[in-house]
């Protein structure tokens, strides 16, 4: 008896939650119903991705090595928004993935010489996709379902407890990390700093994208998308919740290992903050600054957040991560959505479904 | 002998110091339900201005007891401003307080730069035990916690602001309807959260120096201990903090750093999996 009074007193408490994030997304919701004709969405995307081509053509030398980092940053962050932006489940462990299959990758490169891109970047995956699904399977599975706090504490743990043991452990160079590792080589060119490495990342970064957004348009992404805004509802529909949840962390898990693979040849080191805590925080910085939910917003964050860091590392080096503070709790107070609100309409941020695509969705 | 003694005061010191930490962010965890990533900074602000006391010349003390002051009238003020929106989304309260911390943590590091400033102990030297020396700062840390830890219990189980906090927490709207300011409690229960932060600060920063990571160091450790003692009471995350304490602090001993570091908390996110009420389930004191 006392469990599923429990159970109702959670559902509940969510309906509460639900509400006052209802109330958050209302004063966005009047502009909305003015703009519902217009598609803003394949706009931005077709915007950024204009940018992104040309920006080698336009750009320094130095500065196309700094777009790449970016690029890979984004996907890093992409995986991050399936997870918490369509999942809802707060993962801030995510440099755990990124990290280990960096690691993972340079000890290929460092002790058995193997740096072939078709070898590393899916071994890199793997290594992702392994880990995530040790963690996500431990701490999302089981006969009660976890609560958020706890698997957002869990994953926390986790990327803090792997960032300790990289530091402690000789093998992995300790707090130095593995230094110059080899570069990644296909046949015998080499991937090397410079405009084929950044085309390469971005070309890696556009299928990511299109794959994410087919899945998250998907009938599975509607059970995703459900599961974010009410879990109990989706369960009471005989979903099985964890095992949704599972899935896309571990997809998550793969798209985080494959960026840190990408990033640990292209800095050519691996070093114990890549799968620390700072790291994991910095990927929740992009999402919510972007706009969680919006497989763009995540890659539109990273630029602006990484760009103006860059930008003003110069001359502010000390008060910018005051600014950063800043700006984000203006961001979670004020505009929950994040800047790609400023935009994007409600309406369309929700989207549409597989096979519903036709039908008109209820009218606001 | 002597050996086991030392061992047993360094885990007995490590563990009070760990408590102290946690009180704060146990009672903001469990009275108000907000995981407060700015407790590591509430930390390092007490231990910010100790050391601006010593700075300037004033007695270490003043600074001591100054600390707790200073903090939990900011922890109110923040209350009141910020914290006070989130309480109906636990996962938006996280990422809200860790962006107070990043600014908190980033002004305090612009403000000392990169370096470890270290503060002398007020009570310097040893007390002897015979052969054996033991630091009798970290001995006063111990007797501090264990007063603070008393105080804390009967003002929460005694007094009629205790009755008023826990009755917030049982029932905010039973407590309102019987005239309780709410939203005053949460305030005071902030407050009070970030005023035990700040004395943890002021009291272990001769142990372990000023520098901006000081709170980050123990955030994590404490958010595990709130999670393994159990949210809700007063006594479950005092109870965890004593559990993480002792184990961080006692399995360095018998195995290698890095695999007891990790090991304490494999331990505890497992031991949370399988009891998610923690070591001491249920509400209350």
């Amino acid at each position: 008896m006392p469990k599923s009074m429990s159970v109702v007193r959670e559902a509940i408490a969510g309906d509460e939650a639900d509400d006052a994030m209802a109330e958050r997304v209302a004063t966005g919701q009047a502009r909305d119903q003015v703009k519902a004709g217009r598609k803003v969405l394949p706009i931005v995307e077709g915007v950024v991705l204009i940018a992104a081509l040309v920006a080698p053509l336009v750009l320094q030398d130095y500065l196309t090595v700094f777009a790449t980092r970016v690029i890979i940053l984004a996907l890093f962050a992409l995986s991050f928004d399936l997870v918490w932006g369509y999942a809802g489940i707060m993962s801030f462990g995510q440099a755990l993935f990124f990290g280990s299959a960096g690691y993972g990758v340079a000890l290929l490169a460092r002790d058995l010489d193997i740096t072939n891109i078709f070898l590393v970047l899916p071994a890199g995956t793997l290594i992702g996709l392994a880990f995530a699904l040790l963690l996500g399977g431990f701490l999302l599975l089981g006969r009660h379902p976890s609560s958020v706090i706890f698997v957002s504490l869990g994953t926390l743990t986790g990327s803090y407890a792997a960032d300790r043991l990289a530091r402690g452990w000789y093998y992995l160079g300790g707090q130095n990390g593995i230094p110059s590792i080899a570069p990644m080589s296909l046949g015998g060119y080499e991937f090397t700093e410079g405009p084929a490495f950044y085309y390469l990342v971005l070309g890696i970064l556009v299928v990511v994208y299109l794959l994410c957004r087919f899945l998250v348009r998907s009938q599975f992404g509607l059970a995703l998308a459900g599961l974010r805004e009410n879990e109990q509802r989706i369960a009471f529909f005989g979903y099985k919740a964890q095992h949704l949840k599972a899935i896309i962390f571990a997809i998550g898990g793969a798209i985080a290992g494959l960026a840190g693979s990408l990033y640990a040849f292209h800095e050519g080191f691996v070093w114990p903050n890549m799968v620390g805590v700072v790291v994991s925080t910095q990927v929740v910085l992009y999402v919510l600054f972007g706009g969680s939910g919006t497989l763009i917003g995540a890659v539109i964050g990273t630029v602006i957040v990484e760009g103006v860091s860059f930008w003003l590392s110069d001359n502010y080096r000390d008060i910018w991560p005051i600014i950063l503070g800043l700006l984000l709790l203006l961001v979670i107070l004020f505009r929950p959505l994040g800047l790609i609100s400023f935009v994007l309409g409600e309406r369309e941020r929700v989207g549409s479904f597989g096979a519903a695509r036709k039908e008109k969705r209820n009218a606001p | 002998m002597a050996n086991a003694f030392v061992a047993a005061f360094e885990i007995l010191s490590f563990g009070a110091i760990i408590v102290l930490i946690v009180l704060g962010l146990g009672i903001i965890a469990s009275m108000m339900g907000i995981f407060n990533f700015a407790q590591g900074e509430f930390v390092l602000l007490g231990a910010y201005i100790t050391y601006l006391a010593y700075a300037k010349g004033l007695p270490i003390w003043a600074g001591m007891v100054a600390a707790p002051f200073v903090v939990g009238a900011l922890g109110f003020v923040l209350e009141a401003l910020i914290i006070r929106r989130f309480y109906a989304a636990p996962i938006v309260a996280m990422l809200g307080t860790y962006a107070l911390g990043l600014i908190i943590r980033e002004a305090v590091r612009g403000l000392i730069g990169g370096f470890y400033l270290t503060v002398p102990e007020p009570i310097g030297g040893s007390i002897d035990f015979g052969t054996i020396h033991i630091s009798a700062w970290r001995f006063t840390i111990i007797v501090i916690t264990l007063l603070v830890m008393a105080g804390c219990y009967l003002l929460l189980s005694r007094t009629s602001f205790g009755l008023r906090m826990r009755a917030t927490l049982e029932n905010p709207a039973l407590a309102r309807a019987s005239g309780i300011s709410t939203p005053l409690m949460y305030g005071a229960t902030f407050a009070f959260g970030s005023a035990l932060a700040g004395l943890a600060g002021a009291l272990i920063v001769p142990v372990f120096s000023l520098y901006a990571d000081l709170g980050l160091r123990f955030l994590i450790q404490g958010f595990v201990a709130v999670m393994v003692g159990g949210v809700g009471s007063f006594i479950g995350p005092v109870a965890g903090a004593g559990v993480i304490g002792t184990l961080s602090a006692a399995l360095p001993w018998v195995m290698a750093p890095v695999v007891a570091d990790v090991l304490v908390f494999v331990l505890a996110i497992v031991f949370i999996k399988f009891r998610p009420q923690g070591l001491i389930a249920g509400k209350g004191v």
